[in-house]
């Protein structure tokens, strides 16, 4: 099969799902697990049984994300490699990952939240908190970014699509009655 | 014989590589444009980047447990880009009308076996410590 025509909304989508979706979580993965890139500094700093008992909690917490991630990056390069292929598996896939993605975002934000991590003054002194705020927005924007843009793309069935049948049945009642 | 874990995990991901060429060759799978393209497939695809790259790079210098997910994860990725590109660009290899576990588009087929690369790296991980471990008994 070659590559058949993609529009440039598409190749741009795509290339969201590879590089966001698929590429970047890996790339997050594997510094987290080789280096303490990922990590806010209070898991450094550990001043107080408090912060300990918060970055035990936080450890653990990061540490069951990587099998969710997984089904994330696998239908994200799912969604991108359907839809280069201009076919409709990648509604299907992009709707799966993007609702995925938005859904680890709440957790992550509902988890930074009631730990006080998204407080002011915890998230204007460290760094590793601003950089997992900003994958959580991105992650969160891009999800309901791709949902939007899937749920009228031309590549979804018609049959799925029950309000275009509809139209579609009322035109031809219309021009029926026309007649 | 002492092993290193980088050779081990180069060894262990070229014979899974023959492995996986073998059978795909015996049910007639998939066919090669050329001769030389299953050879370029095992050595550079299945050794150097799902094996040593992937599988020793994430999997191979501390301990595996809570790393898993990151093998399989970063081993279908880069195998439904290379199916991907294959697919759509380089058409080194194209599929047989046979169906494959039930999956009859080429399309379809090829982002199945995308990621069912991600068992390489895993398997190679697997298999490497097992191959140090008993290289060490020798």
């Amino acid at each position: 099969m070659t590559a058949p025509k993609v529009s440039v909304a598409d190749r741009l989508h795509a290339a969201a799902f590879a590089i966001g979706g698929s590429g970047l979580v890996c790339a997050y993965w594997i510094a987290f697990f080789h280096s303490d890139l990922t990590l806010p500094n209070f898991v450094h700093n550990l001043t107080s049984p408090a912060v300990v008992k918060l970055a035990t909690v936080y450890m653990g917490f990061e540490s069951a994300f990587p099998l969710a991630d997984l089904f994330v990056a696998v239908t994200s390069a799912l969604a991108a490699f359907y839809l280069v292929g201009q076919d409709a598996k990648a509604v299907l896939f992009g709707l799966v990952a993007s609702g995925a993605l938005g859904f680890l975002a709440f957790i992550d934000i509902s988890f930074n939240l009631l730990h006080g991590l998204y407080a002011p003054a915890t998230l204007f002194r460290d760094v590793g908190l601003q950089m997992e705020a900003l994958i959580n927005v991105s992650c969160l924007v891009g999800a309901i970014w791709s949902i939007w843009r899937l749920w009228s793309h031309p590549l979804r069935r018609a049959e799925d699509r029950p309000s275009r049948l509809l139209d579609g049945a009322l035109g031809v009642d219309a021009a029926e009655a026309g007649r | 014989m002492h092993l290193d874990l980088p050779l081990a995990c180069f060894i262990t991901a070229l014979a899974i590589g023959v492995c996986v060429e073998a059978l795909a060759w015996a049910l007639r799978l998939w066919r090669y444009r050329s001769p030389i393209f299953p050879l370029i497939n095992i050595l550079l695809v299945f050794g150097l980047i799902e094996g040593l790259s992937v599988g020793w790079f994430v999997g191979g210098r501390d301990a595996l447990r809570g790393v898993f997910p990151v093998l399989f994860m970063a081993g279908a990725v880069l195998g439904i880009l290379i199916e991907g590109l294959n697919e759509f660009w380089l058409h080194a290899w194209s599929w047989s009308a046979r169906p494959l576990l039930g999956v009859r588009r080429s399309i379809d087929k090829a982002a199945f076996v995308g990621v069912t690369w991600g068992f390489v790296p895993l398997l190679t991980v697997l298999l490497a410590r097992l191959l140090m471990t008993l290289s060490v008994e020798v």
